[in-house]
């Protein structure tokens, strides 16, 4: 377990930043805080994956040996062999709060989603305005749940064109991944 | 140089004692001196003798000397042509590794520049987006207009044919009664030649 070098910083940030808006600062430094340092939290990488953990927690984990040390935290992701980065399902909480882009579908278009299907246009409950295509969108349930995250296929302007089977937004990670994933989301 | 025997290793004993004697001067000790001197002087022709001689007037002149050493970038000698591979070479100084990123100050730095690269990505790509929705616009306008126009001039061709075929119809109607009433005017010996269309 290390903490993360300029490079692997900037690729995550770049990769969160899909996601977020301006207040991803927020992640690293919460304006509520009021502890000291070890309040803080950090980004912490250990076999491939990223964790956002508390800078206690982080100092504790120290103690434990590499191959015994299985998580720690919240899982953010993993950089894969070419250096890029991959968000995982896990990532939503810390991602949702601070999402720039939003798209809520209605709730016959919920399970469609959950079982890994993109989203049409016939299931969007409402969108946010002004949203470019191909720019990463968190996607929520009608009472503001998150349920996963995604790429935008089209512009709002253009998608209110389209045809009610068309698709909006292609999936990326959604909650159903706790259970379809369950034997190889936590493994290395 | 040093001064030499004219002789060199060939000249005898005997002509160097009698020229040192001459030059040297009368001393006993300096005779002493003298015959041991032969195999001195053969020595002294080797420079590190020579050095030797001279030690003991200039060893403080020569420490002087030695404390300036010049660097090899003060000499301004030409580099050699070598290829030095990349695993080889070490920067002095630097940090082994990797260097991380843990404090506050540096990640801040970190996502501010990531999150203005990010805003003018997306700026662009609305800008772009609209840009392209103004064309599309112009040109949906273009052809509705082109549409209506034709529309309009069919709508024309139309109503002239409607009001065309009355018109037509009327005088046709009239030649046609005529014929009718006139079937037998041919016989009459009124040859008419007419054709008319539709």
């Amino acid at each position: 377990m290390r903490a993360l070098t300029d490079v692997e910083t900037q690729t995550l940030f770049s990769k969160l930043a899909n996601y977020t808006g301006r207040s991803l600062t927020q992640l690293i430094a919460p304006s509520d805080s009021t502890g000291g340092d070890d309040d803080r939290h950090v980004f912490r990488l250990h076999e491939s994956r990223v964790y956002y953990v508390r800078l206690s927690i982080a100092n504790l984990a120290t103690s434990i040996a590499r191959d015994n040390l299985l998580s720690l935290g919240t899982c953010i992701g993993k950089f894969t062999k070419t250096g890029k980065f991959r968000l995982h399902i896990t990532a939503l909480d810390v991602i949702a709060p601070h999402a720039r882009y939003k798209l809520w579908i209605k709730p016959n278009g919920e399970m469609p989603f959950l079982y890994g299907g993109n989203v049409v246009k016939a299931h969007v409950g409402r969108w946010s305005e002004d949203c470019p295509e191909h720019s990463g969108v968190v996607i929520l349930a009608m009472d503001d749940t998150p349920l996963g995250f995604g790429v935008t296929a089209r512009s709002t302007a253009e998608a209110r064109k389209l045809e009610p089977t068309s698709v909006v937004a292609f999936r990326q990670a959604d909650v159903g991944e706790y259970l379809r994933e369950e034997d190889t989301l936590f493994t290395t | 140089m040093a001064p030499k025997p004219p002789s060199g290793g060939k000249g005898s004993k005997s002509t160097a004692r009698a020229r040192k004697s001459a030059t040297a001067g009368p001393s006993s000790s300096s005779r002493s001196k003298v015959s041991k001197r032969p195999p001195s002087k053969q020595v002294k022709t080797k420079p590190g003798v020579h050095s030797q001689t001279q030690k003991g007037a200039g060893t403080a002149k020569a420490s002087k000397r030695k404390q300036r050493t010049y660097t090899e970038e003060e000499l301004k000698l030409p580099t050699l042509n070598m290829i030095t591979p990349v695993g080889v070479q070490k920067p002095r100084g630097k940090k082994k590794g990797k260097v991380f990123v843990d404090d506050k100050e540096s990640m801040m730095t970190i996502l501010a520049l990531v999150n203005a690269e990010k805003e003018g990505q997306i700026e662009s790509k609305m800008i772009k987006a609209r840009q392209l929705e103004e064309i599309r616009e112009a040109r949906r306008k273009e052809m509705e207009k082109k549409k209506e126009k034709k529309q309009a001039e069919l709508e024309e061709v139309k109503k002239d044919l409607k009001k065309g075929k009355k018109r037509r119809d009327a005088p046709q109607e009239k030649p046609a009664d005529g014929d009718r009433q006139n079937g037998d005017g041919r016989k009459n010996g009124k040859p008419k030649k007419r054709v008319s269309f539709a």
